[in-house]
């Protein structure tokens, strides 16, 4: 039986549409303190090199211009920008300001002067002289002996491998092994607001840094290692997010902004422009991956391995986790019970790797899915259900060891896509003749819940009902835009029955945030904070009704809460609101309605996202045009359904993106070809379809109201189900993201 | 330089410098915070404005060549406390998430409407085509254009 929710999964508008839409909201850069100096960084042109000598005579003769920094002026503390909490550690090899730069990107020198103006014209003004190195821009020419080391005595930066069963004697003796090999590239995250960053230090020596930001905690504990100063004496406020995507998770700008206002004494607005944000920031790490897959004849998978080589450009930062989370997700969708996984990262002059939506799912599910369609095709199958015959059913374990798989339902997603987009018929229609040629694919993906089963996974909330009828959920949360303090009103609304907008649910700050482990990464923050919110929300409420009890001289049993009101079931006639009767508990007991808890993630389910694309193929020009996306998600239970849509919408938009235009290109020499949105090509308006949604709402035991993720897995299976659709159409076999223009032609020739 | 012209039906008189974008004499000089930078090239629409009735990216034009213009920035929509009907169906229909966008996508769309009373779906994505958004997929933008004409 279903439960009837009254604020659960349904459309409750964003607390903070009406500022955006009016354009009075303000971001890090419509800030204005006073005495506020503006600074930017001049980011390397070369993509290895020693800097022999930089020249800032010229910048700091200029009128205006308060300092110019180079790596002579900073602090030497080697940090890596993803580490997220004290306990855990990754190499560090990043620092504020470089000698040695490793990329096209990378920070050479900073000015900071009164105006925007004069920081411009001073940053041309700086001479940098280079001592140029050879240059690494791919994982082949990274692994090759002898050749240039990035970091250390080896390109190669991590290597693991995860497996189940005995996966090679089962493909060498196998009758039939499908082998394919899919590259996908750097994706440049896109958020429209550009990296930015406000700091400033009192009269104590605090520092104050405000940042569009994923995770407080880390930018603290980061500005505190790079500076070596300490973290309590940083305070972070997470500002509005203008789009992040993980592109801001990983701190790159804070640590910089907080020496510079601790340097110059004045509030500091550290400003990127789009080209340091593409070549300067983060990229979605590149891959190549080699996937066979033993079947028999019936198209069950008899075994499978995987060889993934990432490259992960010139600076560590999560260059151990993005295979690691590749390699996990390999072992979640389908029963296989002799799989290897090998995942290895590579060092290499280029854009440097991070969080990006998905974080490694786009990358390992364009490999498998794409390897599991070109199975179909080898045995005559439909891919829909040679998948069927393979899927994980509900409350199966990760043969691995992983967390529980909890109620995943991707055969359910499948079952309804098929049906909804009636895949069948559209499938078995023969394909035009002439220029235009429709494909129709699929593809599926699976993702996670938070970090539980692999990393501390908690967040402690504060909850006070006041005396003037609110409810204020205290915590670390950082609402990105998708609608993280709704989703937060919602839970609270439906346990404590009184209505979300009676509930107020302040962003991270840290100096007033209960702590929370892992903030707004690895698609936690309804499954984990929103079991939070529900949970502290349950224990305030047992709080209020055993208060009201003593209040009203009644049992426990005799109250009763409904839309925002409480009394004794046997006095109808006296009803209070909340503020009423906490007023009534501060006068006559002295005491208070607060509750402090902190939750502890208790699994990690599986969640599925399942694409169904048709695609018109134009062979004259090789263009690929998305007629149509069909998005079945497990979700568990959506919170607020319309949020559910948008994050589905978004992401099918970053991962058409990954399937048919977004590249970071990168020549030989480690220049970056594509500088801006001239250049580096995201799907506007005429170009996007609508994206359909469908979803499964079979709730999941453990996550708030049966809720669980769809931030991330939604970014993940159409470019797979879109290559599959090109291939489909043409009968080709692509295996290149993004299929352009070039690569659709060229593989038509090849076919011939 | 004196920069003399209308926003938001307000007559401005403003200092700029010779190089100065429009988009920087708005934000800095006046206030309009509303008109963001996403590129500084005019490809993603950020800096969206209507000048003279016509939806104009901000970044690419200097603030002297607004001289004598009109101009309306978001926060020239609403009007004695009333919102806009573009406002209130942006609202309605979930087509905002981060934000950052929004301006730029409501002066695109209102420019069009301004024109075009009763657009097609197609000539309104045609209208945000150098709108740019990452976060929604257009969808939601979309029906709330077409919903707003509706009403």
């Amino acid at each position: 039986m279903k439960e009837k929710f009254k604020y659960i999964g349904k459309s409750i508008r964003k607390h903070d549409v009406k500022e955006k839409v009016t354009g009075k909201i303000k971001y890090a850069g419509d800030m204005k303190l006073g005495g506020m100096l503006y600074a930017k960084m001049l980011l390397s042109d070369a993509a290895h090199a020693n800097i022999i000598n930089i020249d800032t005579s010229k910048a700091e003769a200029l009128k205006g211009v308060v300092k110019v920094f180079t790596h002579r002026d900073v602090p030497k503390n080697y940090y890596n920008s993803h580490k997220w909490y004290k306990g855990v550690d990754f190499p560090r090899d990043e620092l504020i300001l470089t000698e040695k730069v490793r990329h096209v990107g990378d920070r050479v020198a900073i000015v900071v002067a009164k105006d925007m103006e004069t920081v411009e014209r001073a940053l041309s003004l700086i001479k940098v002289e280079y001592e140029r190195l050879p240059v690494i821009t791919s994982i082949e020419d990274a692994m090759k002996e002898g050749t240039t080391y990035i970091h250390g005595l080896s390109n190669k930066a991590f290597e693991k491998t995860i497996k189940c069963g005995d996966s090679s004697q089962i493909l060498k003796e196998a009758e039939m092994v499908f082998e394919d090999v899919i590259t996908t590239p750097k994706q440049h995250h896109a958020a429209m607001e550009t990296h930015i960053c406000v700091a400033e230090q009192d009269s104590f020596g605090n520092i104050t840094v405000w940042s569009p930001c994923q995770v407080v905690f880390q930018v603290q504990l980061i500005i505190a290692e790079a500076l070596d100063i300490p973290l309590d004496n940083i305070r972070v406020i997470k500002t509005i997010m203008g789009g992040s995507f993980g592109g801001k998770g990983q701190p790159i700008l804070e640590p910089i902004c907080a020496f510079l206002a601790m340097e110059t004494g004045k509030p500091v607005q550290l400003i990127t422009d789009r080209t340091q944000s593409i070549i300067g920031m983060r990229s979605r790490n590149a891959s190549k991956i080699c996937v066979k897959t033993a079947v028999d004849h019936e198209g069950k998978i008899l075994a499978r391995n995987i060889d993934a080589d990432i490259d992960i450009g010139a600076y560590y930062t999560n260059g151990s986790a993005v295979p690691m989370a590749m390699g996990k997700k390999s072992f979640r969708m389908y029963k296989i019970k002799d799989q290897t996984f090998n995942g290895r990262s590579y060092f290499t002059n280029t854009v440097v790797g991070g969080a990006c939506r998905g974080y490694g799912s786009p990358q390992i599910h364009a490999a498998t899915e794409i390897n599991i369609d070109n199975i179909a095709r080898g045995l005559h199958m439909d891919p829909a259900e040679l998948r069927l015959k393979n899927f994980v059913k509900p409350y199966d374990k990760d043969p691995t060891g992983g967390p529980d798989l909890g109620n995943a339902r991707v055969i359910d997603c499948v079952e309804r896509g098929m049906k909804v987009f009636k895949w069948k018929k559209k499938r078995s229609k023969a394909k035009a003749k002439g220029r235009f040629v429709r494909g129709f694919g699929m593809a599926c993906a699976v993702h996670g819940n938070g970090y539980h089963g692999a990393y501390p996974d908690f967040i402690t909330m504060t909850m006070r009902i006041t005396n003037d009828n609110a409810v204020v959920l205290k915590s670390a949360i950082h609402d990105q835009g998708c609608g993280t303090v709704t989703t937060m009103k919602q839970i609270v609304g439906e346990v404590l029955d009184i209505h979300p907008d009676k509930v107020i649910v302040p962003q991270a700050d840290t100096a007033f945030s209960p702590y929370d482990s892992a903030g707004t990464q690895a698609s936690r923050v309804t499954f984990v904070c929103g079991g939070g919110a529900k949970k502290t929300a349950e224990l305030a409420r047992e709080e209020l009704i055993a208060k009201s009890s003593v209040i009203l001289d009644c049992k426990e049993d005799n109250i009763t809460i409904k839309d925002g009101f409480i009394w004794n079931v046997e006095d109808e006639e006296n009803k209070f609101t909340f503020g009423e009767m906490v007023v009534k508990i501060q006068n006559e007991l002295e005491e208070d309605i607060e509750v402090t808890h902190t939750y502890k993630s208790p699994a990690n389910p599986g969640v599925y996202a399942v694409n169904f694309v048709e695609v018109e193929v134009d062979r004259f020009t090789g263009l690929v045009k998305v007629i149509d996306v069909l998005a079945v998600h497990d979700i568990g239970q959506a919170i607020n359904r319309d949020f559910v849509e948008g994050q589905i919408q978004g992401g099918a938009h970053m991962s058409i993106g990954l399937a048919l235009s977004e590249e970071i290109k990168i020549d030989r020499m480690g220049r970056v070809g594509t500088l801006n949105f001239s250049k580096y090509h995201i799907i506007n308006a005429p170009d996007m379809p609508d994206v359909r949604v469908e979803l499964i709402e079979e709730g999941e035991a453990l996550g708030p109201f049966g809720a669980k993720s769809v931030g991330e897995v939604c970014a993940a299976a159409t470019a797979p189900a879109i290559i599959n659709a090109i291939n489909d159409a043409l009968d080709i076999n692509i295996t290149d993201l993004p299929a352009t223009p070039e690569r659709v032609l060229k593989a038509i020739r090849e076919k011939g | 330089m004196k920069l003399e012209f209308i926003v938001n039906d307000k007559h401005e008189i403003i200092d700029v410098y010779p190089g100065e974008r429009l988009l920087d004499a708005l934000r800095n000089k006046l206030g309009l915070t509303s008109v963001k930078e996403g590129c500084g090239e005019g490809e993603c629409g950020a800096c969206t404005i209507i000048m003279d009735g016509a939806a104009v990216t901000s970044c690419t034009i200097l603030a002297m060549q607004a001289k004598g213009k009109e101009i309306i920035t978001t926060e020239g929509l609403e009007k004695s406390g009333e919102l806009d009907i573009l406002q209130e169906s942006f609202m309605k229909n979930g087509a905002i998430q981060c934000g950052y966008c929004t301006p730029g996508m409501l002066m695109s769309s209102k420019a069009l409407l301004i024109k075009n009373p009763n657009p097609t779906k197609e000539e309104i994505k045609r209208a945000i085509e150098g709108n740019l958004c990452r976060c929604t997929g257009y969808t939601k933008i979309i029906n709330a254009v077409l919903d707003a004409i509706e009403r």
